[in-house]
């Protein structure tokens, strides 16, 4: 109706159609309710009917009737963004979203204002070298091939700078100071910041993972994100399974200074964000509306405030100060008790990282982040054009500790992407063969742990609006009170029980158990010849 | 053959090793020739003792002295009865079917794995893994494995059956008699034990009470193992303290499916909230309640909330009306039976309802009417303008004594005067014409509008307003006079003066607005072709009118395309008029229109109808004008702010336009004479897309009278009250309400509504709308 303009569109050219049914709605009005981008609403439709008598005995009118529906909008604010709350909250199977046939046009109008797409979530591509990795040397007879269900494993890495034997003694003799080094479970929960999730989604993970700490003796370890770290769990025992992380905002460090003198345990380790795999060379904003009462304290900041992380870290200059700088000041709050790290989006330029961190004894490990991470806002181009795969990357880098002689020194934690298509296991051990000590992980708990439903599909992907269906990444009580962190912390624990029995089930049957298979390249393959050449694997077929 | 006979088979012939294959060739050739009791002297070998199979039902006695290979008595035989002299190697009684096997000594690993049927009887200790993969199969009784000390590491892994019985006498295993990590996987079967055991897969193993039958089971079978091994002497030790026993039994598949961590939530509130404090992680800074809530909430944790906001809007018709005139709400007045009530509201807005809304005015609501949006015909208003008349009179405020002096007493000037009357104070209107009324009395043609109905009009107006003719001069000296007499002044001279065309013989034509008066006057008469230079409404009124004085060949001509439209236009047409556009006249002669091409239109009377300006001779310096018109402000104020400038003399526009400034004139003055503040700030417009059409029937082209009229109003903005939002609501949660003081309200029970915004779709007027609700923090 009415007149066209440039972003006209019909529900044939967005992305998602929603399609109902009329002979199952029973109108009660669960869809439009639940809706967190108000798609949908009820129409008005008119259906005209012209009766003609047989024989035309008399001459015809028109019969009118209105009935209701469920209508689809086609503007760009309220597109139908796939996540399928309606086809969830219906009582009779009479609405869900369809991924259409087309060609998306909406991503030709995303872009009302001059404002160019944002999203949160992740970059929307099946596409996984790690999925192609298959394991391909098994222990057949040449030697003892162990049982994952009835053998004893030691799936632990190290995080700290291990230093040769006798640069320790040296150190402990002439210093009086050895690195200090962590043993913890190499699957890592991620850094994902109080702000960007929910206080409930929070919550749940670091009760998860204290759970899997205290009841189930797994050492797993968490990252804060960026965002600082409430007082009390800073005040708490369960700090020793944090990994606080600094970012260039800066967010809640103040309370964290604050808190140092009444810590009881030292966390385990500092993350220091420089980059993130999801928008390499972007940086964060938090928007006002999200900054409330509880994130404004736990962040050190007055509410109603929007908070920028900016893409570089102020008042550094060159490589050797940004990492040299940080990692001084920060081993320094903890009497150099504490492992200190950076974090990087992984990029063609990581080995130069990696070079100066081997040169720097009190870096303790180097997380990189590849392209396929997630966030939860970024724009679209950042998300889907910027970044570096992760496979190759940390295969360079391992190569080239290799080079140095330092591949035993200075462990590395690979993140973003594995996962991504539910092959969390196969994926971590894939890139710990590569050459990663440990992986971290986010995406993939946001799915299994809290039932987000994004996919690769461009589904849902909203985190950036604070709309969050699932109350993962709101804060606003209506949605995050959705999610219960009981039920969170139950998954992550269930996740992580059957990581641990998958990931045995891969390194069983290699005959290993006692420590990770950290970059035994040979047992990898891949059925492309020059994805093989590249990460100096077996090409099978 | 005797059965008392013996055969001795040596394993080591002439200072060589009898090959494992032909002493197994040699046992079985023994026991197929009769011979029940078989002894070797064995140097290695693999498997001595196994697979008799076809002994029939008499025992068969293997004696095995020396140093026997692996896998005594493996796949064994029910009637196989095999005896170790010394220690055994791996395996012993791998695949048992059913032999017994007694080993006077220690065995090695792998001891009686996947042992389905019968018994070993070990009178030392055994290696690592062992009772391994064991079954029990129903219709046998179950394996036995009997040792005197204790067994290695990895005891009974996936055991699946049988009966395991460890003494823990004598043992170099001291401290952790079944070994290191016993039970893994296992399924089926029991453990009797003695002695200290660190741990076992509680996984798959319960340590169990021993019961009575159980320890009878245990003292008999021992019996038989003690004599087996010959260490009777041991029997007091070993069956005479029950409480030295322990049992371990494979758990039920159902048993383990429980497991044994600890709920979640029992970890929150001992563990977790015990370390944090109560709420946990944040609980000291918010004391915000975030216990679940279901997806689809109610009340305060509904996401959205929709509001009835009944006349929040100005609805399209009431927008577009220069005069503001409320026509929506005329009709719902007369929906609601109150015809007398929507008639009178008229004259609240304009003294000349029905000759402007009846018949002069493009009716610019129903331009903007709704329904045209979906191709409907709008709801005709001039019905209701022409009802107007008979209008009852509006009763003025109390006299405030505040005088004002208007100059013009046409629709603006009378438009200001009678708001100014009904406000309480006294307007004068002045006027150089004998009469008042202005262009609608002197010019717009007669076939336009009743005379009648406009008389009426003016009559009831003159009723309340003083009217003086202004004589003689009037230029700025008489102005100023007039405005130190009255408290303000109002100029609503309108344009009176005909814009002339600067080409040659331009004086020989006619301007319009003098052709228009004379017409009306009937002291002017036309040629048998008329050309009218300028195609606006002015000129199209002026070929209807050169028709009706009986000119047969009209022409307009323009150098655009015709401003005209509506009414006079179409009256225009049917008069015959032609239009002749781009086209610019060069010069005027005796012969009619020489056009810019050099081409002569040919005309006996020719008429120029480009617009009037207006007389502002009388204008004082200090008020602004500006290509001669007054310069006045949104408000209508001029430069002077006691002097105020309406109508045509500040801009050309539509009589309602003239109607409607005389409206806010009358308003910015009432506020100052009172003392209050101007008038409030008009409501935003409805936004027409709220409004559902599809509840009103499209054939409909017209209605028959003003009822149907109202009904046919799609009510933009203003409730209906047809009860669609109480029928729709999937929660019943909307209520109508009788309001005391007359009228009615929809109202909203939040704890059943879940912000569907079913209301708000459904809403045929576009009065609910669904918000977002109310923050929470």
């Amino acid at each position: 109706m009415g007149t066209l303009h440039p972003s006209a569109l019909s529900p044939r050219d967005l992305p998602w159609r929603v399609c109902w049914d009329r002979d199952r709605c029973t109108l009660c009005g669960q869809c439009t309710a639940v809706c967190p981008v108000r798609a949908i609403e009820l129409g008005v439709h008119r259906r005209r009917e012209v009766p003609v008598l047989m024989g035309l005995g008399e001459r015809p009118g028109n019969v009118y009737r209105v009935y209701y529906g469920i209508d689809q909008k086609t503007d760009p604010a309220h597109a139908c963004v796939g996540c399928g709350m309606c086809s969830f909250v219906c009582p009779n199977s009479a609405i869900f979203p369809v991924r259409s046939e087309e060609t998306d046009k909406l991503k030709f109008h995303a872009n009302q204002g001059g404002e160019p797409r944002r999203r949160g979530g992740r970059r929307n591509d099946t596409a996984s070298v790690l999925d192609r990795i298959k394991f391909v040397r098994i222990s057949m007879l040449t030697d003892p091939a162990l049982d994952a269900g009835r053998h004893e494993f030691e799936l632990r890495t190290l995080l700290g700078r291990i230093l040769p034997p006798e640069e320790i003694l040296n150190s402990a003799k002439e210093d009086g100071w050895a690195p200090p080094v962590r043993e913890i479970y190499p699957l890592i929960v991620g850094g994902m910041s109080f702000g960007a999730l929910s206080p409930n989604m929070w919550e749940g993970l670091q009760m998860g993972v204290a759970y899997l700490n205290e009841e189930l003796g797994m050492p797993v370890r968490i990252s804060t994100g960026e965002g600082g770290c409430p007082p009390r769990l800073l005040r708490s025992r369960f700090l020793k399974y944090v990994i606080l992380q600094i970012a260039s905002g800066y967010f809640g460090w103040d309370e964290i200074i604050h808190a140092l003198p009444e810590m009881k345990e030292d966390p385990c380790a500092i993350e220091i964000k420089y980059g993130q795999g999801a928008k390499p060379g972007d940086g964060g904003l938090l928007m006002w509306h999200k900054v409330n009462g509880l994130i404004a304290a736990i962040r050190g900041v007055p509410p109603g405030v929007s908070l920028p992380s900016p893409p570089t870290h102020q008042t550094k200059y060159s490589i050797e100060e940004s990492v040299a700088k940080m990692i001084q000041s920060l081993s320094m709050a903890w009497g150099f008790r504490v492992p200190v790290y950076p974090k990087i989006s992984a990029t063609s330029t990581t080995t130069a990282v990696l070079n100066n961190i081997a040169r720097n004894r009190y870096a303790a490990a180097l997380a990189i982040d590849g392209e396929d991470g997630g966030t939860g806002a970024a724009y679209n181009v950042s998300m889907n054009h910027m970044g570096h795969p992760i496979a190759a990357n940390v295969r360079d880098a391992y190569l080239n500790l290799v080079k140095i002689g330092k591949q035993n020194e200075i462990p590395l934690f690979a993140g973003g992407g594995a996962g991504k298509n539910g092959n969390l296991a196969a994926n971590a051990a894939a890139l710990i063969m590569l050459g990663a000590s440990g992986v971290q992980v986010g995406k993939y708990l946001m799915q299994a742990a809290a039932g987000c439903v994004g996919s690769e599909g461009d589904r849902c992907n909203i985190c950036n609006l604070g709309r969050c269906p699932k109350g993962i990444t709101s804060q606003d009580p209506r949605l995050y009170r959705r999610l219960d962190p009981e039920d969170v912390a139950g998954r992550l624990v269930d996740v992580f029980l059957s990581f641990d029995a998958e990931l045995k089930k891969i390194l069983a049957p290699m005959g290993r158990s006692t420590s990770l298979p950290i970059g035994m390249s040979d047992a990898l393959g891949i059925d492309d010849f020059h994805a093989a050449e590249r990460l100096q694997i077996r090409y099978v077929v | 053959m005797n059965r008392h006979e013996k055969v001795v088979i040596q394993g080591m012939e002439e200072g060589s090793r009898v090959e494992s294959r032909v002493l197994e060739e040699r046992i079985q050739k023994a026991v197929a020739g009769g011979y029940p009791r078989v002894e070797v002297q064995a140097y290695g070998q693999h498997g001595i003792g196994g697979r008799l199979w076809n002994t029939g039902p008499e025992p068969v006695l293997i004696d095995i002295h020396g140093h026997p290979g692996q896998r005594i008595g493996s796949m064994g035989s029910p009637h196989t009865f095999i005896e170790v002299h010394g220690h055994a190697s791996d395996d012993v009684g791998w695949l048992n079917a059913g032999a017994t096997i007694v080993v006077h000594g220690d065995a090695t690993n792998g001891i009686a794995n996947a042992m389905a049927q019968g018994r070993i009887y070990i009178a030392g200790d055994i290696g690592a893994r062992g009772m391994t993969m064991t079954k029990s199969n129903p219709r046998f009784s179950p394996p036995e494995l009997w040792v005197l000390g204790g067994v290695g590491d990895s005891f009974a892994e996936f055991m699946a059956g049988g009966v395991a019985v460890v003494c823990g006498l004598g043992s170099h295993y001291r401290g952790n008699i079944l070994g290191h990590n016993p039970c893994v996987g296992m399924v089926g079967g029991r453990i009797f034990f003695r002695g200290t055991q660190k741990s076992y897969s509680e996984a798959d193993v319960r340590m169990t009470r021993i019961g009575d039958e159980d320890w009878q089971w245990l003292q008999s079978g021992m019996k038989d193992f003690l004599r087996a091994i010959g260490r009777e002497d041991l029997l007091d030790v070993l069956s005479g303290d029950r409480s030295a026993w322990r049992l371990l039994a494979a758990l039920e598949p159902h048993e383990k499916d429980c497991g044994k961590r600890i709920s979640i939530s029992r970890f929150r509130s001992r563990v977790w909230e015990r370390e944090l404090g109560t709420g946990g992680l944040i609980g000291d800074l918010t004391d915000m309640d975030r216990g679940q809530v279901p997806v689809i909430a109610t009340g305060p944790m509904r996401r959205f909330a929709p509001i009835w906001e009944n006349h929040k809007h100005v609805p399209p018709c009431q927008a577009a009306c220069p005069a503001g005139i409320p026509v929506q709400r005329r009709w719902e007045l007369i929906r609601r039976g109150l015809v007398q009530e929507a008639v009178d509201l008229a004259l609240q807005y304009t003294p000349f309802p029905a000759t402007v809304c009846g018949y002069l005015c493009p009716n610019l609501c129903m331009q903007s009417c709704t329904r045209n949006l979906d191709h409907m015909t709008p709801v005709d208003v001039t019905v209701l303008g022409r009802a107007s008349l008979d209008a009852r009179e509006p009763r003025p405020c109390a006299s405030t004594g505040a005088k004002v002096a208007v100059l013009g007493a046409g629709p603006a000037g009378l438009s200001v005067a009678w708001q100014l009357w009904m406000k309480g104070h006294e307007p004068v209107v002045y006027d150089r014409s004998p009469e008042p009324g202005g262009k609608i009395a002197e010019a717009i043609p007669g076939t336009r509008f009743p005379d009648e109905v406009f008389r009426r009009e003016l009559g009831r107006v003159l009723e309340k307003i003083s009217f003086r003719r202004l004589m003689g001069e009037f230029g700025q000296k008489e102005f100023l006079a007039l405005k130190e007499g009255h408290d303000f002044t109002v100029i609503a001279v309108g344009a009176g003066i005909p814009c002339t065309l600067g080409i040659p013989g331009g004086e020989m034509a006619v301007p319009a607005l003098d052709f228009l008066r004379r017409s009306k006057r009937g002291d002017i008469t036309v040629g048998g072709r008329v050309v009218i230079i300028g195609a606006g409404n002015v000129g199209c009124d002026a070929a209807t009118e050169a028709s009706r004085l009986g000119a047969e060949e009209i022409t307009l001509i323009d150098v655009r395309e015709p401003a005209s439209f509506g009414r006079e236009r179409a009256a225009a047409e049917r008069a015959g008029a032609r239009f002749l556009w781009p086209v610019s006249a060069r010069a005027i002669n005796a012969t009619g229109v020489e056009l810019a091409d050099g081409k002569i239109l040919p005309g006996d009377t020719v008429v120029v109808a480009i617009g009037d300006r207006p007389d502002i001779s009388f204008l004082p310096e200090d008020i602004d004008s500006r290509h001669g018109f007054i310069v006045a402000d949104d408000g209508c104020r001029t430069s002077d702010p006691k002097v105020y400038a309406v109508g045509d003399s500040v801009k050309p526009g539509l009589i309602t336009d003239a109607i409607g400034a005389g409206r806010r004139v009358s308003q910015s003055i009432d506020a100052l004479i009172k003392g209050v503040h101007g008038p409030p700030e008009a409501p935003s417009p409805m936004d027409a897309g709220r409004v559902r059409l599809e509840y009103y029937d499209p054939g409909r082209r017209a209605a028959e009278d003003i009822g149907q009229c109202s009904e046919m109003c799609a009510s933009c903005g203003g409730c209906r009250d047809c009860g669609v939002c109480e029928a729709i609501c999937p929660r019943q949660a909307i209520f109508r309400k009788d309001i005391p003081e007359g009228g009615f309200e929809y109202c909203l029970e939040d704890d059943r509504c879940i912000g569907c915004g079913f209301c708000a779709g459904a809403c045929p007027c576009g009065i609910w709308e669904l918000r977002e609700n109310e923050p929470l923090e």
